[in-house]
Order: structure tokens, then C-alpha cells, then sequence
């Protein structure tokens, strides 16, 4: 997810999408998938995973509505061990979508000149399906990026993503509650990454934003709030 | 998403098809302070590029408190040799958290494989790579701009006139008196120019005698320039009109003659100039203006990639001939003749950068007689002191009576240090090995070195005291990152010129040599076979290095208005690009290297 906080007074963003994404839903909505899939293409997906591996996502959009917004780009890059793997890495634009507004462009800077030549969405998203396969997902507020993919997925394939997911700005918030009880804090992404020491590489742009995720998630991992910098 | 700076080398090397290999090719790694990056003996899968953070290298063989090595930081590359080699030799560790790039090592070989140039700095020496570094200075142009952009005015000389009804023979004495190639004729129909190959020519081809008056040999068609143009627009002036000088006006006011080859030195390096005018000097106060120049050219010769020992000789010759013509002007005729004025210490091994105390002393001769002698040679100190060179603060000048002598006189007292070689003997033969003359008689600063050869030859104790002086000043392999303050920097004449340059004159007095330069010295030592001729490169241009770095912080200094002593002999390590840093790490090595085989030659591990 990459998009500021709403502007204050309206409806946090962040509860938007939480109202059609319970995570008992989800869990329920994953086990009837298994079974249509079963004999499909992407039954693997299903399978638990055993592999070492992760994968960090983000998806930029044209809006912070997960039921109205449409996808401009998606980008995932794979966690092996302490390494981002940059080199392993996806970084996909779609063709333009109908609703892509000045709005948005402000955000992710990507224009119509910019996503000529993009993909169409089926085939973005067999891409994205064949990088990812069954490895848990890394995300800065990953539920939004699932709603989104999700939304695209059941319409094209008729099922969710079944993989694991981690959020980043919750594994931040858990760790810290753990440390410093009395402290609830909502940081910003840049915050974050300052906190951290992690550089911000390419803010806002899909494949930039799942590397920093990517690289805050390994520091969250390796203990980087035991010792805080400060 | 991966910012690597392709503007430096090795990056700088490749072409854009292998920059896209490169930023698709890497990995992004994040290491904790302390951990362990590369170990010794694992086996180097990757090269990595720091991106940020600091990794210090050890070496693990000598123990945790000697075994530093080399210090990286933002932008550096690392493990490159272990890939090559297949394992690593030194163990990396993040000083603080490091983020670095990863790039494996398929990738790196395959780059070195179709990429000479690139495989190749990771195999060359420093020699080369400082090549590289003066290559891309002189690429810089920034400063070169700034000669490009030089008018006419800045280069031009005085006319030299002289009236049509003058005779050939006034004239070629003229010419001879005031050094110059023509003159200006003024006649009625307006300035003519007269060169030396018009006399001749009417002298020799058309048979006139030294009587006839130059106004009917002048030529009266001037190419000619305004005083506000560009430099290479005269230049270009001269080329169209197959001539070797122009005549320069400022509106219809002739000012002044531009010579070809005034330009054409001012373009290569601006150092004629100085030295015309240090030449052309005839009184102090003129003296001392063209001395006040010499930083200015040195500069120059930097900017335009003029390799560091060169820009050193140039200067030293300018401060000798600047010495010397003091001394001409100072001191009474007949003694200054006999006797010989040595310049010691930096000057006298021609690595001054910078004017810099005056370090000098006086050899008599044997049966001379020099009633004034004490006022004149303190008068001689304050003449120098007003040319810019301060007085020295140790006293090692010609009015300290301790440093002037006859050659009996100097026996005595190098005997005496030899005999009692505590700190001040030690320092003081050393200065003195480097004791080169400027002014009166060579044969004493001969016959000097000839004495202090035959008193030390063969004292192996002496040379141990003397080498001790190596190991004085640690060399600061460990200060990259890690001082409280980084902007205290590296102490580059304790940490890296004063071992070379001493080790390697502890070297040379015990072989013999009458060089005095360390340069000339290094490639003596090495046909004597006493060093590997590799070594003595290395050595050569790892000084030459430090020198240029020190003059960069010295001149950055100077810039401030500050006086030029005082100056910072501290390199801030983190105002280097990566390169530099490169080529530090390497000369420091080296200068650690040396000290070791030192202290191995002159058995200081047990003194």
C-alpha cells in the first residue's frame, strides 16, 4: 500500500477495507477456493509452503477505494535469508485503466504516455502468480494491496491469494507494544524507515516501496527495536 | 532501485549494456554492527558495493588489535580479490549498520571477462590507478576553463620601442639587453615591427651594414589584437597570419606585444611566466612579487593533471632560482661566489609544495675570510623572511652559526652526532643528508655529501637509531571512520610521507647515494637491487599521492586566508570520492608494508 493517510476528519483509510476483510472471512473464503482449484492451474498455490523464502509486494492505484480503484503497477521482490534480492524481481505496469486521474498520477507519477505498452490484466497477473507461487507476501498495510489483488483475481481466475501474509506497519506495531507498553504510535512509512535506518529507495514507486518494505522487514526481524537508536 | 555512482571507476568503466547487467544483476544485504560480512577463508561468492555503513577489514591472523587493514565506507567496493582468488584473505566486518549491495559473483566475472578495462583495475597497481585519477582530473576542466577564458592582457609583454632613426647595431643590443625577439619601430606612418630574423635577413641577405637605420626594415602591416580579447582568439590570429607575435592595443593606444610562445606556455602550464618574471627580477620587492605567484602555479599544473612529481620538480627549481637570486642580491660579491648555500629538509629534496620554513645552512670555503659574516647571514634570514618563507622554529638557518661552517668545520660536527645519536643528532643528519645547494660554489655541497658518507658508512648502529625514526608515528590504517571526530581527518605527513621519505633516506645513506630527492633515491635503491624495482614504484607513488593530497587540503586552506604554515597536514578522509579513498587505502598499505621490511632490515623489533 502506498498512499498517504487520508486527509484528517474523513474515515481513516485503513478501516475502509477492513469492513469487507475479516480475517475469519478470509481464512473460510481460502479453504473454498482449495477445493474449486483444486484441478486448476493454480492449485500449487494452495499447497503450504517449505521453502525459505518471502516475498515483499506493493501495488500502486488509482485510488484509496479498494472497491473502486483500479491497478497502474504492481511490484514484488523475493527475501532470501538476510538479502533482498533485487536481482529477483518484478516490477509490472498495467495498460491504462479507465479511472487513471490526475489525482493519482500526482502519487505514483505515472501517466497514460507512461503505462502504453503496459500489460493487460490476465497477463500481469499469471506473471505475479508464477513469481510469488506459495511463499508468504511482505506488505506496508498488505491488506490493502490483497484487497486490490483480490478484487482482480476473483473476477479473472475466481479465487483470493491463499498465501501468508506479513504487514510490516503491524509487525512494527506488535514489536513495539512488546517493548514500550504505554506507546501506541501509527508511524508513517518514511517515519518508519528513518526509525530503522532503512534509506527510502524510489518512494512511490511500486517496486522502490516493496524494497524498503522488504528491507524494514528484515530489520524488524533481526531485532533492530531491541536496541532502540535512539 | 539500486544507486550505485557510475560516475567513478571501476563503474565508470562500463558500458551502459553492463550498467543495466549490473543494476538488474544485485542484491540488497543489511548487516548489524559487528556482524561478520566475508570471513577469512570463506569463499567470495560476492562483490560488494556499500551503499551504506562502514566495514572494517582485518586480518584475523595477527589478532585482534593489530590486524587492521582497511576501512570502507558509502560508495566503496569490497571482496573483489576474494573473488578472484576464490577465498578471502581478510575478514569483513559492518563497524555500524551497513547496507550494501550484493553482486554475485557470476555476474562480476562475467563483466571482468568482456570488459578489459574493467578487469583490469581490479588486477593493476597504484600506479596506475593514480594515472586514472590524473586522467579524469585533467577531464574535470573546471579550472582548465578558467585558462581558456584568459584575455589577452594576461599574457602580454611591454613594448619594447625604439625611434625609426635608430641603427641596426642599437637596436640587436637592445634586443640582447632586455632578452626579447623584436621590437617596435615607432616611424611616421605608425608602429612597424622589427624581429630578429628581419636583422638578420637585412644584415646577411641584403648586405646592409650596422649603421643603417631600422625604419626602412620595419614592417608596417601589424596583425593586431584589443587587449579585452580571448587568449586563443591571438592565438588564432598568429595561425592565420603565419606569425609568431601580435601587437596589442587598448582602443587606439598600443600597449603591449603577445609572443607565440608566451601563449603557448601560459596554455601548458602558466609556469614561464613565473618563471620570466622570477628571472627578469632585478630588485626584492619584484622578487618577492613573482614569489608571492608560485601557489597559483602549482594550482594550475594540478588542475590540468600535471602528474604530482613533476608539479614538485617545477616548483622546487622556481624556489631555488628564487633563493638564489636573494642571495645574489643580498650578499656581498666576492664571498657569496665562495661559499655554498644548501637548502635542507623538503627543499632539498625538491618535495616542497608549498612555500615552507626556511630550512638552509652555509658551507664556507676552507680558507675563507668573512668579517660580516654574522650580519650578513641574519640579514640573509630576513631578506627570505620578507620573500614569504618563514623562519624556521627548530634554527636550522644560515644565522645560526651551528649551520654554517667550513668543511672541516661540518666533519666535526657530523662526527659528534654520529658518535652521540640521540634525537637532535639524529634529526639533524638527517636533515642534512638532504642538503642540496642553490647559490655559490658547488663543489662543497659534493664534497659535503662525501663527508657524510665516509663518516657514516658502515655504522649499523646508526642506521638502527636512524630507521627507529619509521616506526614513530603509527600509520592510520584505523582512522577512516572511526575517530570521534571524522573531520579530524588522517594525518597524512605523520601516517604516510615522513616513513617513506624517511626509510628511504636511511636507505640511501647506508648505500651511499648522493641523491636527494626520494624519488631519485627509490630508483637508485632499486638499481643498486636493494629494493624491488615494483616496491620502488609503488613507494614513489604512493608519496606522490600523499603529497598531492596533503596540497589539496593545503591549498583549499590557503583559499581561506590563512597562513600557508599553519596549514592542515589532515586529509578528511570522507571529502574523497571512492576512488581516492581506493588509492589511499592502497598507499597506506604500503606504507605499512615498508615499515614492516624495515624493521626487519635494521632489527627494530628488538631494539
Amino acid at each position: 500500500m502506498s498512499v498517504e493517510a487520508a486527509p484528517q476528519g474523513k474515515l481513516p483509510w485503513r478501516q475502509w477495507f477492513r469492513l469487507g476483510e475479516y480475517p475469519m472471512l478470509r481464512a473460510i473464503r481460502r479453504v473454498a477456493d482449495r477445493r474449486r482449484q483444486a484441478d486448476g492451474d493454480f492449485a500449487w498455490l494452495f499447497n503450504p509452503y517449505t521453502g525459505d523464502e518471502l516475498v515483499a509486494l506493493d501495488c500502486e492505484t488509482t485510488g484509496l477505494d479498494t472497491r473502486h480503484a483500479e491497478l497502474v503497477s504492481i511490484a514484488a521482490v523475493r527475501i532470501r535469508d538476510d538479502r533482498v534480492l533485487t536481482s529477483e524481481s518484478l516490477d509490472l505496469r498495467l495498460a491504462r485503466p479507465a479511472s487513471l486521474s490526475g489525482d493519482s498520477i500526482c502519487i505514483h507519477r505515472l501517466r497514460g504516455v507512461d503505462l502504453e505498452g503496459g500489460l493487460e490484466v490476465r497477463e500481469a497477473l499469471t506473471t505475479l502468480l508464477e513469481f510469488i507461487g506459495n511463499r508468504p507476501l511482505v506488505g506496508w498495510c498488505i491488506d490493502f494491496d490483497l484487497a486490490m489483488l483480490d478484487r482482480y483475481l476473483r473476477a479473472e481466475f475466481g479465487f483470493s491469494l491463499p498465501n501468508a501474509t506479513i504487514d510490516v506497519a503491524q509487525q512494527y506495531r506488535k514489536r513495539l507494544r512488546r517493548s514500550h507498553p504505554e506507546i501506541e504510535v501509527q508511524p508513517t512509512f518514511e517515519q518508519l524507515a528513518e526509525r530503522l535506518g532503512v534509506p527510502i529507495m524510489g518512494r512511490h514507486t511500486a517496486l522502490g516501496d516493496a524494497v524498503t518494505t522488504a528491507l524494514m522487514h528484515l530489520r524488524l526481524e533481526s531485532g533492530a527495536l531491541a536496541a532502540p537508536s535512539r | 532501485m539500486i544507486d550505485i555512482d557510475f560516475t567513478h571507476p571501476p563503474f565508470s568503466l562500463l558500458d551502459d549494456a553492463e550498467r543495466e547487467r549490473v543494476l538488474g544483476g544485485l542484491d540488497i544485504a543489511y548487516y548489524g554492527r559487528d556482524d561478520v560480512i566475508l570471513d577469512a577463508g570463506q569463499s567470495g561468492e560476492f562483490v560488494f558495493v556499500i551503499h551504506k555503513g562502514e566495514v572494517a577489514e582485518l586480518d584475523p591472523a595477527e589478532g585482534p588489535a593489530g590486524g587492521r587493514i582497511g576501512h570502507y565506507t558509502g560508495g566503496d567496493l569490497f571482496g573483489a580479490i576474494s573473488v578472484i582468488n576464490g577465498q578471502s584473505r581478510y575478514r569483513f566486518v559492518a563497524e555500524e549498520e551497513s547496507l550494501c549491495y550484493l553482486m554475485p559473483h557470476t555476474l562480476f566475472l562475467s563483466l571482468c571477462e568482456n570488459n578489459a578495462a574493467f578487469s583490469d583495475y581490479f588486477h593493476q597497481r597504484l600506479i596506475s590507478k593514480t594515472r586514472l585519477l590524473a586522467e579524469r582530473r585533467a577531464e574535470g576542466g573546471v579550472t582548465l576553463a578558467g585558462f581558456m577564458l584568459a584575455r589577452v592582457n594576461e599574457c602580454m609583454r611591454e613594448p619594447l620601442k625604439v625611434g625609426s632613426t635608430t641603427c641596426i647595431r642599437d637596436a640587436v643590443l637592445t634586443l640582447r639587453d632586455k632578452g626579447a625577439d623584436s621590437l617596435l619601430v615607432e616611424t611616421p606612418d605608425g608602429p612597424g615591427m622589427l624581429t630578429k630574423t628581419d636583422l638578420l635577413e637585412a644584415l646577411v641577405l641584403e648586405g646592409r651594414d650596422g649603421d643603417t637605420e631600422v625604419g626602412g626594415i620595419a614592417h608596417l602591416s601589424l596583425v593586431t589584437v584589443d587587449e579585452s580579447q580571448y587568449l586563443f582568439e591571438a592565438l588564432i590570429e598568429m595561425t592565420r597570419h603565419e606569425v609568431a607575435r601580435v601587437v596589442v592595443f587598448h582602443g587606439q593606444q598600443l600597449t603591449g606585444v603577445v609572443e607565440l610562445t608566451d601563449v603557448l606556455s601560459f596554455f601548458s602550464s602558466r609556469s614561464y611566466v613565473v618563471s620570466l618574471q622570477v628571472e627578469q627580477a632585478s630588485t626584492l620587492a619584484s622578487l618577492s612579487e613573482a614569489s608571492q605567484r608560485a601557489p597559483e602555479l602549482v594550482e594550475a599544473l594540478m588542475a590540468q593533471g600535471v602528474r604530482m612529481r613533476f608539479a614538485m620538480g617545477m616548483l622546487s627549481a622556481l624556489n631555488g632560482r628564487i633563493i638564489s637570486k636573494a642571495w645574489h642580491f643580498s650578499m656581498p660579491a666576492p664571498q657569496r661566489e665562495r661559499a655554498c648555500l644548501l637548502v635542507l629538509g623538503s627543499e632539498g629534496r625538491g618535495e616542497q609544495i608549498l612555500k615552507t620554513d626556511q630550512d638552509n645552512a652555509l658551507i664556507l670555503a676552507d680558507d675563507q675570510q668573512w668579517d660580516e659574516l654574522s650580519a650578513d647571514t641574519a640579514r640573509f634570514t630576513s631578506v627570505l623572511d620578507d620573500l614569504g618563507y618563514p623562519r624556521c622554529p627548530g634554527n636550522i638557518m644560515v644565522s645560526n652559526p651551528q649551520w654554517v661552517g667550513t668543511l672541516a668545520q661540518w666533519r666535526a660536527r657530523i662526527r659528534r652526532w654520529v658518535c652521540e645519536p640521540d634525537g637532535d643528532s639524529l634529526m639533524r643528519l638527517a636533515v642534512l643528508a638532504d642538503a642540496s645547494g642553490v647559490a655559490g660554489d658547488f663543489a662543497l655541497v659534493d664534497r659535503l655529501h662525501d663527508v657524510l658518507i665516509e663518516e657514516t658508512r658502515g655504522n649499523e648502529l646508526l642506521l638502527t637509531h636512524l630507521a627507529r625514526g619509521v616506526l614513530r608515528f603509527s600509520t592510520p590504517l584505523t582512522l577512516f571512520g572511526t575517530l570521534k571526530k571524522p573531520e579530524h581527518g588522517v594525518d597524512i605527513k605523520k601516517g604516510g610521507i615522513f616513513p617513506i621519505v624517511h626509510g628511504v633516506r636511511t636507505m640511501a645513506l647506508e648505500c651511499g647515494l648522493r641523491e636527494t630527492s626520494t624519488h631519485d633515491r627509490l630508483a637508485a635503491l632499486a638499481s643498486l637491487g636493494r629494493i624491488e624495482r615494483v616496491v620502488a614504484e609503488d613507494l614513489g607513488e604512493a608519496l606522490s599521492l600523499f603529497c598531492e593530497l596533503r596540497l589539496r587540503a593545503q591549498l583549499a586552506y590557503r583559499r581561506d586566508d590563512a597562513p600557508a604554515t599553519d596549514a592542515p597536514d589532515r586529509v578528511v578522509v570522507q571529502s574523497l570520492n571512492s576512488l581516492e579513498r581506493d588509492l589511499l587505502r592502497e598507499a597506506l598499505h604500503l606504507v605499512k608494508e615498508f615499515k614492516a621490511s624495515l624493521s626487519h632490515r635494521y632489527h627494530l623489533e628488538y631494539a
